[in-house]
């Protein structure tokens, strides 16, 4: 699925789903909670896709139902009885207390997984590439050396497997020719090692220069405009106060403009789709 | 004289400290401007030695004598080695080597192709625009953000080639580039060196032993050490596949009782009881085999159909990704297939060689190696000795396996899976990467096997090799079989899907009759 945030430079990503993570972890209130679950779930619509997004309700909402239920008896603060268990008193405040908790931690945890969708390996390494050249460059050999680790030994063993006119007899011959699979990729390994160093000498590495990163992305104007929305919803954003002992304060609450820069916030990756939309809409 | 010399080497010897031995012995050459000249010879003739030796960073260790200097800078005078600026060597003299899948060092394709350039430390303009050249010239745009593991070889090697004319060398040295791929991979890489010397002016070096892959491009050849001779496939089918043919028909005919022999039996039937077929009849069925390798992935083998023939060589050909691999896990069980079902008698006495014989070799030496089994199968010191004799491997028995040359390595693989005298034999690729006398003697020792009652399964791409030595040829494509029939018939009847007319292979196996 492609991903809202893919025609834009790695930076707005990061810093979007940085601030939401932020926002939403701080914000232990019930309209900002519902507006950071709603803007989770809308973003990793987004981002991942309606149908991944539908798998993550799967332990999202049995998460804030637990929570819910839990609260009660671990915290027996509260003035508005519900329920009595025994000696124990189950109270409103506590019940909308947990409730709160699992759905600002079911948002955290959707706002994350928006964040591994969108920020792969090349964009981090976009991102932070350039301030350690050297760093961007290990992360990569990894990222090339760790499959093909993964694919020999899988060959290796498919090898040893297939050649069973030597089946190992004993219990203790197979464990012996299982650890034989690590030292064959080790010395394979090394000695591919040393081919690579000479290929990496032959194209010019330790040559003397300071390494340069090559970049994918340009920050662009469109960019700034987004990364600059951000900012000013987030800055425009303060945390309200609330309180949830020792009574639920509905008049707390505040006039209902407070929250607009929140969910004007919580709403860009909407904005970004629906503009995308419209304008494959117009071009028809 | 108009044109420049690029490289000058004059009465260069030289010979590595260990064995003592001189690998160039008063070579003189000249390149010059634009040339594309070929370095022939067969392996361990010193061509790895002198192409390293025309570049600084890869310049082998050993005494040396004589001088080499290359775009006017001496690397070697009077034998002694000249600092050379590591910055010129790199942006002046491009190296590509053998094996495309070690020499890439980057995850994804764009960055392997900006690797060199960062290196440099390039500014981000001149960068966008050197890997947005060369991946066009290439036709790599399609493919620029793939992960490089995903990649064939062909494809992986040419992102070396690319990634190293994003550098503009004036230079480009290539040491056997194309053994280690597909035919059809060796030509595309082939066409696009031409053009590179063609249209750009580019001086190439190319070490090679097959020189007619190339024969198009080249405007000067040297020839190192004794190559093999060019043989004629007539000769071949004359003097020596003959009485190996005359000798399948008459297996079959026993086996197969009064029917014809041209026509298959329908539905091939595994001899009842036996634990060891007869030659002539199936050793290893394959029936209506379905297989993927993932729920969503797309099928590889389709219904697949075969009957295997005890004591013969079965040979199957294909082009790439066409299921020939898996086809060879699927039959030596690695793979089970998920609909269909593949029978094996011989299971339990089986052996596969990997594509890369490194995947079967653990130990430190080459004797050790063949020990590795000894407790489990039975075999004693002596049966070692033998076979390394068989193999021609006694000189090396000291030496790390990875020390041994590409043909070597395969040699030992088979000498440690034949101690374990399986009955049923699988190979994959068996010739990749081995020069034509290594090939021969490859074929030579199928065929060995073939006459020993033992069942070879062999998957290659190399036509001549399976020409030489197959029984039965089975053409894999979109997941079955086109077609399976004694190789004599199948080859007849191709169009494309046919020897060449005369290769070094078959001037190997001619050459070495008289010691077969």
């Amino acid at each position: 699925m492609a991903n809202v945030f893919q025609t834009y430079h790695p930076a707005v990503a990061f810093c979007y789903l940085a601030c939401a993570i932020v926002f939403s972890m701080a914000a232990l209130q019930p309209v900002y909670v519902a507006l950071s679950l709603a803007g989770a779930l809308a973003a990793s619509c987004v981002t991942r896709g309606p149908r991944p997004t539908a798998r993550s309700l799967a332990w999202a909402l049995p998460l804030v139902a637990l929570a819910c239920v839990l609260n009660p008896f671990f915290s027996a603060s509260g003035s508005t009885e519900i329920l009595r268990l025994g000696s124990r008193a189950v109270y409103l405040e506590s019940l909308v207390y947990g409730a709160c908790s699992g759905g600002m931690l079911a948002a955290v945890l959707l706002w994350f997984a928006s964040y591994a969708a969108c920020m792969t390996s090349a964009a981090t390494l976009e991102l932070f590439g350039n301030r350690a050249p050297t760093v961007s460059l290990m992360v990569s050999q990894v990222l090339r050396l760790v499959p093909q680790f993964v694919t020999r030994g899988r060959d290796v063993s498919a090898v040893q497997h297939a050649v069973s006119a030597a089946a190992p007899a004993s219990r203790r011959a197979a464990v012996r020719d299982r650890l034989r699979v690590v030292s064959v990729l080790m010395g394979w390994g090394m000695e591919d090692g040393m081919v690579r160093g000479d290929a990496m000498r032959a194209r010019g590495y330790a040559c003397g220069a300071r390494r340069t990163s090559y970049r994918r992305y340009r920050f662009g104007r469109a960019d700034g405009a987004v990364l600059a929305a951000v900012s000013a919803f987030g800055a425009w954003h303060m945390c309200g106060r609330f309180a949830f002992y020792p009574r639920i304060a509905v008049a707390a609450l505040g006039p209902a403009a407070a929250y607009v820069p929140y969910a004007l916030l919580m709403a860009v990756p909407v904005f970004l789709q629906l503009r995308e939309w419209w304008v494959w809409r117009s071009c028809r | 004289m108009a044109l420049m010399s690029v490289i000058q080497v004059e009465d260069y010897s030289f010979s590595y400290p260990a064995p003592g031995r001189a690998v160039l012995a008063r070579l003189s050459l000249t390149v010059t401007e634009g040339a594309f000249c070929v370095v022939a010879g067969p392996t361990g003739c010193g061509k790895t030695t002198l192409l390293r030796s025309l570049k600084p960073e890869l310049m082998p260790v050993g005494e040396k004598r004589g001088s080499v200097s290359v775009l006017g800078r001496s690397l070697v005078a009077a034998g002694a080695e000249q600092p050379v600026d590591a910055r010129f060597s790199a942006t002046h003299i491009g190296y590509v080597m053998q094996d495309p899948a070690v020499q890439i060092v980057t995850d994804t394709v764009w960055h392997e192709l900006a690797f060199g350039l960062e290196n440099l430390g390039m500014g981000q303009d001149e960068m966008r625009r050197r890997v947005a050249e060369v991946a066009h010239f290439f036709g790599i745009e399609p493919w620029m953000h793939a992960s490089t593991e995903t990649l064939s070889g062909g494809q992986k090697q040419l992102v070396n080639l690319a990634g190293i004319m994003a550098l503009r060398p004036s230079l480009l040295l290539l040491d056997e580039p194309t053994a280690q791929l597909d035919p059809h991979a060796r030509r595309q890489f082939v066409q696009l060196l031409g053009r590179l010397n063609r249209e750009l002016g580019l001086t190439v070096v190319m070490a090679t032993h097959a020189p007619e892959d190339v024969a198009d491009f080249v405007t000067q050849r040297v020839d190192l050490g004794v190559g093999v001779p060019l043989g004629a496939r007539a000769a071949v089918e004359e003097r020596l596949l003959r009485p190996q043919r005359r000798r399948w028909e008459r297996l079959r005919a026993q086996a197969d009782g009064a029917r014809p022999a041209a026509r298959a039996p329908r539905r091939p039937r595994l001899p009842r009881g036996a634990a060891d077929p007869a030659p002539g009849q199936c050793a290893l069925v394959a029936r209506e085999a379905f297989f993927r390798y993932d729920r969503a992935a797309p099928w590889v083998l389709r219904g697949l159909s075969v009957a295997v023939r005890a004591g013969s060589v079965h040979v199957f050909v294909g082009g790439n990704g066409c299921g020939k691999s898996t086809l060879l896990k699927v039959l030596a069980g690695v793979c089970s297939p998920q609909r269909g079902s593949v029978e094996s008698p011989l299971r339990a006495r089986q052996a596969l060689l990997p594509q890369d014989p490194k995947a079967l070799l653990v130990c430190d030496t080459v004797a050790e190696e063949l020990a590795e089994w000894r407790g489990r199968c039975g075999y004693a010191a002596a049966d070692e000795r033998a076979m390394l004799e068989r193999f021609g491997l006694a000189a090396h028995a000291a030496q790390h396996p990875y020390d041994l040359s590409g043909g070597q390595q395969q040699k030992l693989a088979l000498a440690k899976v034949l101690l374990a005298d399986p009955r049923l034999l699988l190979l994959d690729e068996p010739t990749k990467g081995l020069d034509p006398r290594a090939a021969a003697a490859v074929a030579r020792r199928l065929r060995a096997l073939a006459a020993e009652g033992r069942t070879v399964v062999v998957v290659t791409h190399d036509l001549d090799f399976a020409f030489c030595c197959a029984d039965e040829v089975s053409l894999v494509f979109d997941g079955e079989l086109a077609c399976t029939e004694p190789a004599e018939a199948f080859f007849a009847g191709n169009l494309i899907w046919r020897p060449s007319g005369s290769s070094r292979l078959f001037g190997a196996l001619l050459d070495g009759e008289g010691g077969a």
